[in-house]
């Protein structure tokens, strides 16, 4: 391998002189071992440069083919002719077979042949001898780890010890097997603690037209560019823990968002209250009570005269729409009636429905929160299954499905699934108001409300009354800082775009993004994740009943006892509860660390000290 | 302006700095796109120390940060060899590979994240201090060996008359200045392996693994210990010089594959989910 004064391949003139000595110097050793033909192989260059080849393509297999796997797995990957090849060629454990471990012995005799042959004893030598004699001592101590090291993991759980380990292997089945290990000591773990960073936040947008997601600088007052487009973000306030209050408001006379404050007695004393929206959640439900209190907001007097007197406001009922047919038909909800769609190849089915999807009680305990209804579609196609939901009309537009052309919608399952005393108030703009009390299907009243007015509710022992109207229900929104702590904070951020400037507030536990008005940009404040920033256990190790050493460790860190090292490897992601040591033990260590330190050494002095050197004396004999 | 954009700029301005200097060599836009890039350098180092000081721990915690590195410590090496060495066009390579390196970087995920406990170490700084300084040369060996099989088929009868000038070196001599960046670089990234081998020992309990990380940079090692050594044997094989220079830049190629294929490719590998180290698990 590299001479003294060869490992430059482009050479000046005295150097080119001083390799015609050296190999002269070689050519004269080998005649003096009798121009021994194993020998000379032994020591040549070229099979160094053979070796390390081998050795690439060595390696390069060892990462593309799987490594150390059970050979189920093998035969699952790669079928199982190539998982035999793999098996019977080694090629399933490249690192530890005897292919591999016979080419680094090779390395092992090529490098000791090539140094004894080129051995002299001068100052500038020193790096090729040391770089050499290193890798020999790294294979050495490697071999002594492969044969006297062992290496494994325990889990210890908090206030108890172990005196085993277990290692891993693939056995001669190709299975995975665990082999117990004793230890000559035990190991006791006092305590184990998981120590979290700070949460950290960040600002992402993400614009929809470009699927691009950016993480912005939060800094209140500068305002940024998002990159790659127009819009430019302003964060003007941040509160480390902010409170988002939310106090409803009436905004106008105009009756824009009609709303009631309804409240529930029992002898006297509030049991329920809350506001209810004529266009939003018009409702609230008392599953205990079989109550249920609905405000409808009519258009007009006339429509709520019509509809005072009628039971049911709504059928439920599912709409089968083919947009491209010009199709769109209603159904009444009928459990597993096969309906043919009129004209088309379609027939649909409904198999079941509920009042709040994934819900797993019975039909009567849920709340009406998510209703939807299970429907069969047979087509040209085949069958197809899906869910309808109420209160997401596009769902099947935004999920696959076998019939995409198919939109089905349905409607009136929550109203129509009555409980049994339904309280309803009806109000028109004329400022008529009536209170309907139904049970078990039948008017029992039909009176006028008034403001601030308790009435009885008959057989609940019960009273309701409404203390106050909105015409235009809103909410004020206030932020409020509740600490100076990092807790749950929030920014205000205003947004310049096509539509002009937005601004609101965006919380840290927001679920939601918040989109700017085109609906291009979405923001979102978030909490990057739980990170971990530490984890220690303290560890004590046990001798015959006496405490022998004791070392709190981590990552990093480990304990040293008799020769065995213990590291910190991971722990209970659940409860934190036991702690992942691994146990190792590498007498090769100190050997495979001294070639270390050769190897560095010998670099170093190769290709920086020694042409340092050089230069300095041939400047010395220009002189 | 980020920071990080200007820098990217100043690359760029450099490399037409260095392309001019090709077309005048003039001694006044010598010194300007030297000054330009290191200039770039700067504001690549200056982000560097920014970024540190506003995350807390070194700018190579993630694929991002150590790109940023990269570039920085590509740079580097290519202004020492400036400095020792006269050189010609590889300056307009030069910084359009830091620019390269920059331009893959913005690509990645910039946040700043808490470091996992296993990276807390000073060998960890070490390990991917010398990495860094050695890719950087590998780099730049790159770029002369390009240049060199670029010229190579032009300059076959021309040999007899290369004349230096002062200390600059001909185009066609540029195999043995990849030769230097490679004896330069090695040093480094044997380093790099040792202290990554003494580190995994001390965080995961074991010096090598064969950890596909590992193993590939095994193979970038021996990729280059190959190099060193071939030169050795052409002659006893009866490979004219000629020919075995061409056969060396092409090997250099190949290694700075490599290189980046180990840096920055090894989530193609099947084996990837198994490894400790990869960028993107973290």
């Amino acid at each position: 391998m590299k001479n003294g004064k060869q490992n430059q391949p482009h050479m000046t003139t005295e150097a080119k002189d001083d390799r015609k000595k050296t190999n002269q110097i070689s050519i004269n050793q080998s005649e003096r071992r009798g121009s021994n033909k194993v020998w000379d192989f032994f020591c040549s260059v070229k099979l160094a440069v053979v070796i390390i080849l081998v050795l690439v393509v060595a390696c390069i297999l060892g990462t593309v083919i799987l490594q150390g796997r059970t050979l189920d797995e093998y035969t699952a990957k790669y079928g199982y002719t190539l998982a035999t090849f793999f098996r019977i060629t080694e090629l399933n454990n490249v690192f530890y077979s005897y292919w591999f471990a016979f080419l680094l012995v090779l390395l092992c005799a090529n490098l000791i042949c090539c140094t004894i042959k080129r051995w002299r004893n001068t100052f500038m030598q020193t790096g090729f001898i040391l770089t050499h004699l290193s890798l020999v001592l790294i294979l050495v101590g490697g071999v002594v780890k492969f044969q006297l090291g062992v290496k494994g993991g325990v889990n210890v759980y908090e206030g108890k010890s172990v005196n085993y380990f277990l290692t891993q292997l693939i056995n001669r089945q190709g299975k995975l097997d665990y082999v117990k290990k004793d230890l000559p000591f035990s190991i006791a773990l006092d305590d184990f603690i998981l120590e979290k960073n700070e949460p950290k936040f960040q600002l992402v947008s993400y614009i929809k037209n470009k699927d691009r997601q950016k993480i912005l600088e939060v800094k209140v007052g500068q305002r940024q560019r998002v990159p790659g487009s127009g819009y430019k973000v302003t964060i003007k306030d941040y509160i480390p823990d902010a409170e988002l209050k939310q106090e409803p408001v009436n905004t106008s006379d105009t009756p824009d968002n009609p709303a009631i404050f309804v409240k529930l007695l029992g002898s006297d004393k509030v049991t329920a209250e809350g506001w209810l929206l004529a266009h939003d959640r018009n409702y609230y439900e008392d599953k205990k009570q079989n109550l249920r209190v609905e405000y409808i907001w009519l258009s007009s007097q006339e429509e709520l005269e019509k509809t005072v007197s009628s039971i049911e406001t709504a059928h439920p009922k599912i709409s089968v729409m083919i947009s491209e047919q010009g199709l769109s038909q209603d159904y009444p909800m009928e459990l597993n009636k096969t309906f043919k769609l009129e004209g088309t190849n379609y027939s649909i089915r409904m198999l079941q429905y509920v009042l709040n999807y994934g819900d797993r009680r019975p039909l009567a305990e849920q709340p009406t929160d998510n209703p939807s209804v299970q429907v069969e579609i047979n087509g040209p196609d085949g069958s197809e299954t899906r869910w309808v939901f109420e209160k997401f009309p596009d769902w099947d537009k935004m999920h696959p499905a076998k019939y995409k052309n198919l939109k089905i919608t349905c409607s009136g399952i929550a109203s129509g699934h009555m409980a049994r005393n339904t309280i309803r108030l009806f109000q028109s703009p004329e400022g008529k108001q009536v209170m309907v009390s139904i049970k078990d299907n039948h008017i029992t009243s039909a009176i006028p409300w008034e403001l601030e007015k308790k009435y009885t509710i008959a057989d609940l022992n019960h009273q309701i009354m409404v203390s106050n109207y909105f015409p235009s229900f809103d909410f004020k929104k206030e932020v409020i800082k509740k600490s100076d702590e990092v807790g749950m904070p929030a920014i205000f951020v205003e947004v310049e775009g096509p539509s002009g400037k937005v601004d609101d507030w965006l919380f840290s536990n927001q679920q939601y993004a918040t989109w700017y008005t085109d609906n291009n940009l979405a923001l979102v404040y978030e909490s990057t994740g739980d990170s971990i920033k530490h984890f220690t256990s303290k560890l004590r190790i046990e001798e015959n009943g006496q405490t022998v050493a004791e070392k709190t460790i981590r990552v990093n860190d480990p304990l040293t006892y008799k020769g065995y090292v213990i590291y910190q490897s991971s722990y209970d992601p659940e409860a934190g509860s036991f702690s992942g040591l691994q146990v190792v033990k590498d007498p090769g260590i100190p050997i495979v660390y001294a070639g270390f330190g050769a190897l560095c050494f010998g670099v170093v002095f190769i290709f920086y000290i020694k042409p340092f050197l050089r230069k300095k004396s041939n400047k010395e004999v220009e002189e | 302006m980020s920071l990080i954009n200007l820098t990217l700029i100043a690359y760029i301005v450099a490399s037409v700095a260095y392309i001019a200097r090709e077309v005048w060599m003039s001694v006044a836009i010598k010194w300007i796109s030297l000054g330009v890039f290191i200039l770039a350098f700067c504001f690549n180092l200056t982000w560097l120390i920014a970024r540190s000081i506003k995350a807390g721990h070194p700018p190579f915690s993630n694929l991002y940060e150590s790109l940023v590195f990269y570039a920085c410590c590509t740079a580097l090496v290519y202004i020492i060899f400036e400095f020792i060495y006269n050189f010609r066009v590889i300056g307009a390579l030069a910084s359009v590979l830091a620019m390269l390196i920059l331009l893959y970087a913005t690509l990645q995920d910039s946040s700043i994240r808490p470091i996992m406990p296993a990276l807390k170490s000073n060998w960890m700084l070490a390990h991917v201090i010398t990495y860094m300084l050695g890719y950087g040369a590998f780099g730049i060996s790159f770029i002369t060996s390009c240049i060199f099989l670029a010229v190579k088929p032009f300059a076959k009868n021309k040999k007899s008359n290369e004349v230096k000038k002062g200390n600059e070196i001909s185009l066609i001599n540029f195999d043995k200045l990849s030769y230097k960046l490679v004896a330069f670089g090695f040093p480094f990234l044997t380093l790099g392996i040792v202290t990554g081998a003494v580190w995994a020992k001390k965080a995961w309990g074991d010096y090598w693994s064969w950890d596909p990380k590992e193993t590939w940079s095994l193979i970038t090692w021996l990729a280059y210990l190959a190099y060193l050594h071939t030169p050795l044997i052409f002659p006893k094989m009866n490979i004219s010089k000629s020919k075995s220079s061409v056969i060396l830049a092409f090997w250099l190629l190949i290694s700075f594959g490599i290189v980046n294929f180990t840096f920055i490719g090894l989530n193609y590998l099947p084996s990837a989910a198994d490894s400790e180290h990869i960028y993107g698990s973290q």
